[in-house]
C-alpha cells in the first residue's frame, strides 16, 4: 500500500523527486499556425512634412476570437532613451526647476492594444512577466524619491500622445481577422520599433509574434539631422551663410519694388 | 500646413511660423533692432524647445540683421572701427556665454537662467528707454543747447581711440565692456542684442543716433553668426528648417515696418520700443510667478 503511494507520488512529481529529467520546455508553437499577424508597412518615413502616423497591425487567428475563445493583445516599444524628470517648486514666490529623477531605458514609444482589457485576459503575474502594463515597465528611478516622478513621467508621455495604454480595442471582423491602429504623433523618435503580436487562450499566451518597424528620417529632413550632427562645423556655417543670403534677397527684393 | 523641424524633433505649423517671423520683422523693421527679444520667448511659448529657439533665434536674427545692415551701408551709417571694436568684445564675451548656457543646461536651471535673464535686462532696458524719451518728450519745446555728448569718467582711461564717424575720441575700454557684456547676453538669451546695444551705445558711449543702428546692426550680425556657429557646434540645437520659415516673413515684415518707421519720431519710437520691451518682460516675469500648469516637467539628460 505504501510502495504504491510512494510509486504514485513519484509518477506524479518526477521532477521532485529527481528521477527523470524535467522535461524540456515545449515552444508554443503548433503545428497549424494559431496567428499570424503582420504589418501595414516595415518602414514610416519621417520627412518635412510628416505630422505623426499610425502602427497598422492585421492578421489572423486560428479559432474565433471572442470571450470564449482566443483573444489578442497588441503591444508596440520604441527604441528606449534616459529622460529626466523635474519637479517645479516655489522659491521666493517664483516656480524653478526642483528636484529630479533621471529614468534610463525608457521607451520613447510604447502602446497597448487588445480585443478585451487585458486585466480580464492575463493574471498578474502574467502580465507583470510580459510587462503588459504602464505600471509594470521596469524604470530604474536614480536621484530624487517618491512615486510622483514616475507617476508624473506615465502621465505627460500619455499627454503627448507616445504612451497608449489600451485607447482603442483591436477590432475584429469576421470573427477571425483582427486589426489594431497604434497613433504615432508627429514627435515620435526615429528608430527601430517592436510590436509583440500575443494570443490569449484561457488566461494564458500560447502564440507570439514579433514585428519590426523602422521609423527613419527620409528626404530633406534626414539629410539636414545628418549633417547637423555628422559634420556640425559645416552645418554651422551653412546655416550663417543661409540666413545671411535670405535676409539679403529679401533687401535685394523690396528695394527693387 | 505642418513642418517637420528635423532639430526641434517636431512638427509646427509653417504658417504660425510665418506669422510670427512677419511680426516680429514688422517691429524690427519699425524700431531698427534685431527682434531676437521677442521671438525667442514666442518660440518657446509655442512649444519649441529652450535650446532650439535660442540657437535657431540668433540664427534668425543674423538674416534679419543683414537686411538692415545693407540698408543702413548705403546710406553711410556705419561707424565700421566701432563697430569692430565692440566686436572684439562681442566675441569675447558670446564664447563665454556658450560655456555658461551649457553648464546652466548640466544644471537642468536653463530654463530659469533664460527667464531671469530676460526679466531683468528687458525690465531694465525697456523702464530706462521709457523714462528718458518721455522726458525728452515732455520737453521737446523747451529746446536747450546740448553738448555734443557727455563724457563720463570711463571715456577718458588710456588706450583712446578715435571714431570718426561717431565723432569721438574716447577710450576703447568702455566699447570693449560693452561689446563683451552683450556678447554673453546674446548667447544666453539667443538674441543679437541690438535692444541693449542701441541704448548702450547712446547713453554710455554718447554716439550720435544716426550712426548708431546701421552700427549696432554691423555688430549684430557678427555676435550672431558667433553665436549660430557656437551653438550648432556645441550644444547642435540650430534647426534651419525654423530659422529659413522664420526668415521668410520676418523679411518681408521688416520691410514694411522700416518704411513704416520712417514716419514716427525718434522720441516716440524709443517710448514705443520701451514700451514694448517693458511689457515681455512683465509677461516672463507673471509665467514665472504663476503656479505652473504642469508641476512636473521631462528633459533629456543632459
Amino acid at each position: 500500500m505504501i510502495r504504491l503511494l510512494l510509486l504514485l507520488l513519484l509518477l506524479a512529481f518526477p521532477a521532485a523527486a529527481q528521477v527523470a529529467p524535467p522535461p524540456p520546455a515545449a515552444p508554443p508553437t503548433i503545428a497549424p499556425p494559431s496567428l499570424a499577424a503582420q504589418l501595414s508597412v516595415s518602414t514610416i518615413e519621417v520627412t518635412t512634412a510628416f505630422t505623426g502616423g499610425e502602427i497598422l497591425v492585421f492578421g489572423a487567428t486560428e479559432r474565433l476570437i471572442g470571450a470564449q475563445g482566443d483573444e489578442v493583445v497588441v503591444l508596440a516599444t520604441g527604441p528606449s532613451t534616459s529622460l529626466v524628470v523635474r519637479q517645479k517648486v516655489e522659491m521666493l514666490g517664483a516656480w524653478i526647476n526642483g528636484p529630479s529623477a533621471r529614468f534610463n531605458r525608457v521607451p520613447t514609444y510604447w502602446a497597448l492594444a487588445s480585443t478585451s482589457p487585458v486585466a480580464t485576459l492575463l493574471d498578474g503575474v502574467e502580465r507583470q512577466d510580459l510587462r503588459l502594463g504602464l505600471d509594470l515597465l521596469p524604470l530604474v528611478q536614480l536621484g530624487a524619491r517618491g512615486p510622483q516622478f514616475r507617476a508624473a513621467l506615465a502621465s505627460l508621455k500619455q499627454d503627448a500622445g507616445l504612451w497608449v495604454d489600451q485607447v482603442k480595442p483591436v477590432e475584429v471582423s469576421g470573427g477571425r481577422l483582427f486589426h489594431a491602429r497604434l497613433p504615432l504623433p508627429a514627435t515620435v523618435q526615429t528608430g527601430a520599433y517592436q510590436i509583440q503580436v500575443m494570443l490569449v487562450r484561457e488566461g494564458r499566451v500560447v502564440a507570439r509574434q514579433e514585428l519590426r518597424l523602422d521609423v527613419v528620417r527620409s528626404g530633406t529632413a534626414a539629410w539636414i539631422a545628418d549633417v547637423a550632427r555628422g559634420q556640425p562645423v559645416l552645418y554651422g556655417l551653412a546655416c550663417i551663410l543661409l540666413a545671411a543670403l535670405a535676409g539679403w534677397i529679401g533687401s535685394v527684393l523690396f528695394r527693387r519694388g | 500646413m505642418q513642418v517637420y523641424l528635423p532639430i526641434a524633433e517636431m512638427s509646427v505649423d509653417a504658417l504660425l511660423l510665418l506669422g510670427i517671423g512677419f511680426g516680429v520683422g514688422w517691429l524690427s523693421g519699425l524700431f531698427g533692432v534685431g527682434g531676437g527679444f521677442l521671438l525667442t520667448p514666442l518660440l518657446i511659448l509655442i512649444g519649441i524647445p529652450s535650446p532650439v529657439a535660442v540657437g535657431s533665434g540668433a540664427n534668425q536674427t543674423l538674416g534679419a540683421s543683414v537686411s538692415g545692415l545693407m540698408a543702413q551701408w548705403r546710406r553711410g551709417n556705419v561707424d565700421v572701427r566701432m563697430g569692430s571694436v565692440l566686436l572684439v568684445g562681442g566675441f569675447a564675451g558670446s564664447l563665454l556665454g556658450v560655456q555658461l548656457f551649457a553648464w546652466l543646461r548640466r544644471l537642468g536651471q536653463v530654463d530659469l537662467a533664460v527667464s531671469i535673464f530676460y526679466i531683468v535686462v528687458l525690465g531694465t532696458v525697456g523702464a530706462l528707454m521709457m523714462r528718458e524719451s518721455l522726458t525728452a518728450i515732455l520737453r521737446r519745446r523747451r529746446a536747450r543747447p546740448r553738448r555734443l555728448h557727455e563724457h563720463f569718467w570711463m571715456h577718458g582711461l588710456p588706450l583712446k581711440m578715435r571714431f570718426r564717424k561717431s565723432r569721438l575720441y574716447i577710450s576703447v575700454i568702455p566699447p570693449l565692456l560693452v561689446g563683451f557684456l552683450i556678447g554673453v547676453l546674446s548667447a544666453v538669451m539667443g538674441v543679437g542684442g541690438g535692444f541693449m546695444l542701441v541704448p548702450a551705445m547712446i547713453y554710455l558711449l554718447g554716439m550720435p543716433t544716426a550712426v548708431v543702428i546701421g552700427t549696432s546692426l554691423f555688430q549684430v550680425v557678427f555676435v550672431t553668426a558667433n553665436v549660430t556657429f557656437l551653438q550648432a557646434i556645441q550644444v547642435g540645437s540650430v534647426d534651419i528648417v525654423l530659422t529659413l520659415l522664420l526668415l521668410a516673413g520676418g523679411v518681408v515684415g521688416a520691410q514694411i515696418g522700416a518704411a513704416m518707421g520712417t514716419r514716427l519720431r525718434g522720441e516716440e519710437t524709443r517710448a514705443l520700443l520701451g514700451a514694448l520691451v517693458l511689457s515681455v518682460a512683465l509677461a516672463l516675469l507673471w509665467d514665472l510667478l504663476r503656479v505652473p500648469e504642469q508641476l512636473f516637467v521631462i528633459g533629456p539628460v543632459p
